[in-house]
């Protein structure tokens, strides 16, 4: 007896937020007490000191909605980038392989912070690139990198008697990888994926030192210039909260729904 | 039988894996509608041979005729010869993520251009005749494991094939569940289809095979009907591993 069973695997968890756990479950889970926790403060913030915490609150909601657009259309780039870096880096063909591998390298070698400067400043000195645009590319080509890795692991944890079986009924290699692998790779993909998704929103914050009117920008340029530093981060860190706890939520729901075959 | 009825002719064919030999100087003829059956100790490469037969391993040197095409030249279109060419693993391999119907309908509908409802009337047929109809519906997972090899089996036949490989089909089931899918099995012996079985049941080998293959450290030791091997079997290492078998 050669073939052996591979054991179910499960793409590790490495950033984005914690992701809620079946089993802590009963009234007062993490996830509950810092959620409806940070609604109520903010509430409580602008029914008790509406000077500056409402004024703040109506101020920013501009920026939630270019985080998101940003956070949205990077994550679909990013997604197929990823599936085509996945699917060049467990490529046979040498040249493709080695070019879809020194891109993870590469990229995941230089901070995100860096790549945005780069390309905002170094590329934009020769030709000007609209700040959106630095964002939403610099987003795709980083979370693009870490995207393949998810997806090649995704592909690599297939058994390859799925691959054999689909071979020995006469698919070729596209065939087999559209219609047998990546159909069962997105069961494995989709949960790293969705807390891909929650660190990109989180790191879109960092595109509001190129000039883009994201959340955290709105609120430098209200803190500016009204001098209420303290309100407003205090209001920006509540917000990004409450956003990156529904995602997440999200996440595990699609997370439960997806395990079985059934 | 004579030579030209050969549906598979294998031809001194060698397999290295790395530095190391698995297949050595193979020679075989299988004749339309025979019944091959090829027993050996673990790691004598059976799997390997059957696998060479449909291309799912490479040979290093040597020749595969099947049915008229050599499927070791390169650049021949190895996904149509394919297609003719049934195989059951010992592992089952059905997809877990269609149903019992749609395993058996995906590749007639992508490969042959069936429609949906040709493909699925084909298909309850065959899932009738290895008796799990009622389970179309279901998902893999949900089937026993005799229920699996032979939703396999139906998979396999759902192309259409002139030949069906087998390899240890039975020896990932319960006891208990043997019986069913070797049924199945020889009601297709019965039906006439070219069979080629990496087993170790030798009841079955004794029921429907033509002839037996013994192989040994890459090589094939001995050929010759089921009573040959039972009553005289030439080759020490064929007695010696039939009496530790039997
Ligand atoms: N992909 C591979 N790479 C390296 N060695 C291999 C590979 N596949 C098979 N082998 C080796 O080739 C030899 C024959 O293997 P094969 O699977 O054909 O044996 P088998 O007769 O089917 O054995 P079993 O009864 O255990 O299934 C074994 O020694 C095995 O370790
Ligand atoms: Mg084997």
């Amino acid at each position: 007896m050669d073939e052996k069973k591979t054991p179910e695997v499960k793409i590790e968890v490495t950033d984005g937020a914690a992701i809620p756990i079946e089993k802590d479950e009963g009234l007062f889970t993490a996830w509950r007490i810092a959620f409806f926790g940070s609604i109520g403060i903010i509430i409580a913030l602008c029914v008790f000191k509406p000077d500056p915490y409402l004024e703040i609150l109506k101020f920013v909601p501009d920026g939630v909605v270019v985080t998101f657009e940003v956070t949205i259309i990077s994550i679909v780039l990013s997604f197929f980038v990823g599936l085509l870096t996945g699917l060049g880096r467990i490529s046979k063909n040498r040249a493709i392989n080695l070019i879809a591998s020194t891109y993870v390298e590469v990229i995941r070698g230089i901070p995100l912070l860096v790549q945005l400067f780069y390309i905002y400043y170094a590329v934009g000195s020769f030709t000007r690139i609209p700040p959106f645009f630095a964002a939403i590319l610099a987003m795709t080509i980083c979370y693009g990198a870490y995207m393949g890795e998810v997806f090649r692991a995704g592909i690599e944890s297939i058994d390859k008697g799925q691959t054999e079986a689909a071979m020995s009924l006469g698919f070729n290699k596209r065939q087999t990888m559209l219609y047998v692998i990546l159909p069962q790779a997105m069961r494995t993909i989709l949960p790293p994926v969705g807390n891909e998704f929650i660190a990109l929103l989180k790191d879109t914050s960092l595109v509001s030192i190129i000039a883009v009117a994201d959340l955290l920008r709105r609120g430098r340029e209200y803190a500016t210039s009204t001098f209420h530093y303290f309100e407003t981060f205090t209001m920006i860190a509540l917000i990004y909260l409450v956003i990156t706890l529904l995602l997440s939520k999200c996440v595990s729901y699609m997370e439960k729904r997806l395990t079985p075959y059934e | 039988m004579n030579k030209k009825d050969a549906i598979i002719k294998i031809e001194h064919v060698y397999k290295y894996f790395g530095q190391f030999l698995a297949l050595e100087d193979i020679n075989l003829d299988v004749f339309k509608q025979e019944k091959i059956v090829i027993i050996g100790p673990s790691g004598s490469g059976k799997s390997t041979l059957l696998r060479t037969i449909n291309q799912l391993e490479k040979v290093t040197s040597g020749k595969i005729i099947v049915d008229g095409v050599d499927v070791t030249e390169p650049g021949v279109d190895l996904n149509k010869i394919r297609t003719s060419l049934g195989m059951v693993f010992q592992s089952f391999n059905l997809f877990p993520h269609k149903t019992v119907l749609e395993n058996l309908t995906l590749a007639p509908i992508k490969l042959k251009k069936l429609s949906k409802e040709e493909a699925e009337e084909i298909a309850l047929n065959l899932l009738d005749k290895v008796g799990i109809k009622d389970k179309a519906n279901n998902y893999p997972k949900q089937l026993s494991g005799g229920q699996q090899q032979r939703v396999a089996i139906a998979r396999a036949l759902a192309m259409n094939p002139k030949i069906m490989l087998f390899d240890e089909p039975t020896s990932a089931l319960d006891p208990e569940m043997i019986g069913e899918v070797l049924d199945v099995m020889k009601d297709l012996a019965k039906e006439g289809m070219t069979m080629v079985v990496v087993s170790h049941e030798m009841g079955f080998a004794r029921e429907v095979a033509d002839r037996v293959v013994f192989m040994d450290s890459g090589k094939i030791v001995e050929v010759g009907t089921p009573e040959h091997f039972f009553k005289n079997p030439i080759h020490p290492r064929t007695k010696q591993f039939l009496s530790q078998i039997l």
